[in-house]
């Protein structure tokens, strides 16, 4: 029994380092995007958890509003660039999405294109720096350098491999008699993808679109080469908040990255539900 | 309304050949069994009607007609797969109504007839819970009423059954006899089961490792199997299988068999167990025989009695008086004695001939 409290104790122990490691910079973050700039590097007696003076002029800043506290005024808004990252990470997660899942099933049912998955993944092995200057010269040739679409297609193409490898173990995973069943009770192939395949598959693509959608939201490199001047995106246009004259500004980074961080949680919340199943699909026998 | 035949049908996955030249006829309206140990290609047979493998030669004829190159949906069959293959994303009822809809049926139709299956299969009241919140044996009736709905020219069924514990599949065997009695169409079941077989047949087919080797009616292959392993795969306990001596006598002189009654390329015999007597012995004069296990199995008692170094089962009628230990003599009539050759292959003219 003591022994059992006290293995208790240490996994609550375990657990709380573990949550401190994890929640502790993302609550610093919130708290700093409600701080003035008096407040942004404080130091000893003067660093407080709870902002002395909360304000929203971190949001207002970046949304541009002038604010007399902010010496430097901003070239560009971030409206741009969430929009930008949003229309980007969306398009490239649906490219991925529908080009990975439709050759995950093919591969799967038909076994064509043995090759395939290792092709796939050698996309994965270069590091992104070999891959994305030549990148840059095709896209600047494509006319596809500063776009949210140019974007689109590389994030797309990058995050494949991933939504690939996902969505065919998934597959793997089905029982092939539901399908088989489909087709004898009167289904052309393509019928039995869409009215029983692909409902079957809501959780385990649910959850392999989140997994893609921030990898997308979340590269800087990419969209560091590929962007320059309109369609930077989020992260990029967050490296651009400091000046030789303020330095870094904190506040304004924060509350840019706390608006970063709603769509994927939002996303999260939404698919909850299949996010726990489509993560242990296969896992459990019915 | 169909008779489903091969002609010469063969299929092979990479080098495992799972069905190898075979040739047979379902007729009309039967209850037809396909019966074999795992891997004899029963479920091969099945996915060859359906067409959801292709044979790499032969044909396959449905009403005569070839439907090598028909697809599964152009057949106009209905199957139970083993696993039951319900859409865990549709209620019961979308499950069974999904065959007709497919089929492009009129709504009015489409109720009317899931009404009747429900009725029939008695699941009315669980038709609007999705199969993970049915039990096993609700979960097979549903999968049943999918294959029933709709109008096909036979129905196809792997091991539906095989899931259920015992007693439900007993009840599960009658209902489904009732069933195809009832459709007036072609089933054909396949099992492992040689009891299951047996009971709900017409006729059915032995296969050992993709091929045929023997189909009739359950007594015709029971009574006069055309080899040992066939002999063996049906009946529970196995047939005893003995050794012949040139000399006739088998179990090391337990059983004589004089030359007139005996084939003379016999090399094996083989006695059912309940065709064998097992008789107390008083005293110990013949001493060769001696019973080494004792199952009472309430109606009938399984006896083992090693003879001269043979293990011998018998199934006796009650609880006879016999222990382990006990001494015995064995008795068989020789009409019941079956004969096969060196390489087990059934002598029957001679067993004819001597009734």
């Amino acid at each position: 029994m003591s022994r059992s409290l006290s293995f208790e104790c240490l996994r609550y122990a375990a657990i709380l380092v573990a949550l401190a490691i994890t929640l502790v910079p993302i609550l610093w973050m919130v708290s700093m995007a409600f701080k003035p700039v008096a407040e942004w590097q404080a130091t000893g007696s003067d660093l407080t958890w709870i902002p002395k003076d909360p304000t929203l002029d971190n949001f207002r800043y970046i949304f541009g509003e002038s604010s007399s506290n902010l010496i430097v005024a901003l070239e560009r808004t971030a409206v741009k660039p969430i929009l930008s990252s949003l229309l980007s990470a969306t398009l490239g997660t649906l490219i991925a999405m529908s080009a990975g899942t439709a050759a995950a099933y093919g591969l799967s049912r038909y076994g064509t294109g043995a090759n395939l998955p290792l092709a796939l993944l050698q996309l994965r092995l270069f590091p992104p720096m070999a891959v994305m200057i030549p990148v840059m010269v095709m896209w600047s040739w494509l006319g596809l350098m500063d776009s949210w679409y140019g974007l689109a297609l590389i994030y797309g193409i990058v995050t494949l491999p991933f939504a690939f490898w996902l969505m065919k173990v998934f597959f793997d995973d089905m029982p092939r008699e539901i399908e088989e069943a489909a087709q004898v009770e009167g289904c052309s192939r393509w019928r039995v993808f869409t009215r029983v395949t692909l409902p079957m598959m809501r959780a385990p693509l649910a959850s392999a679109a989140l997994f893609v959608f921030i990898l997308n939201w979340s590269d800087y490199l990419i969209a560091l080469l590929l962007t320059t001047r309109e369609w930077v995106t989020i992260p990029v246009y967050m490296a651009s908040l400091s000046s030789s004259m303020t330095g870094q500004l904190y506040g304004a980074k924060a509350a840019l990255g706390l608006i970063a961080a709603v769509p994927p949680v939002l996303l999260g919340i939404m698919i909850q539900r299949h996010l726990v199943r489509g993560l242990t699909f296969g896992a459990l026998r019915q | 309304m169909a008779e489903i035949a091969f002609r010469n049908v063969c299929k092979s996955y990479g080098a495992t050949v799972a069905v190898k030249d075979m040739t047979f006829t379902v007729h009309d309206n039967e209850f037809f069994c396909f019966f074999g140990p795992p891997l004899s290609g029963k479920t091969t047979i099945l996915r060859l009607i359906l067409g959801l493998e292709r044979p790499d030669s032969g044909e396959i004829l449905i009403d005569g007609r070839p439907v090598n190159g028909v697809a599964p949906a152009g057949r106009n069959i209905a199957m139970v797969f083993q696993n039951l293959a319900l859409f865990p994303h549709m209620t019961a009822e979308e499950n069974i109504r999904f065959p007709l809809v497919e089929r492009g049926e009129r709504p009015d139709r489409i109720a009317a007839r899931v009404g009747e299956v429900a009725r029939k299969l008695r699941i009315g009241h669980i038709l609007h819970k999705p199969p993970a919140l049915l039990s096993g044996g609700e979960r097979q009736r549903v999968a049943i009423a999918r294959a029933l709905v709709r109008d096909p020219v036979a129905y196809l069924m792997d091991d539906p059954i095989s899931a259920l514990d015992a007693r439900l599949r007993e009840e599960a065997r009658v209902e489904l006899k009732r069933i195809q009695r009832e459709a007036g169409r072609t089933l054909i079941y396949v099992t492992h089961d040689q009891e299951e077989a047996m009971s709900v047949a017409d006729r059915m087919a032995i296969l050992e490792e993709g091929c045929l080797s023997q189909i009739g009616t359950p007594s015709e292959i029971y009574d006069r199997p055309v080899s040992a392993s066939v002999a063996c795969l049906l009946g529970s306990p196995v047939m005893n299988i003995l050794p012949l001596t040139k000399e006739g006598t088998a179990a090391g002189g337990a059983i004589r068999l004089p030359p007139v009654l005996r084939p003379q390329a016999a090399a094996f015999i083989g006695i059912r167990p309940e065709n064998l007597h097992v008789l107390q012995q008083d005293n110990d004069e013949d001493g060769s025989c001696r019973v080494t296990d004792v199952e009472p199995l309430g109606g009938t008692t399984v006896v083992t009695v090693d003879a001269g170094g043979a293990v011998l089962r018998a199934v006796l009628r009650g609880q006879p008086d016999i222990h382990i230990g006990s001494r015995v003599t064995i008795r068989v009539d020789v009409a019941h004695v079956h004969f096969f050759g060196s390489g087990g292959e059934a002598l029957h003219q001679h067993r004819e001939g001597l009734a």
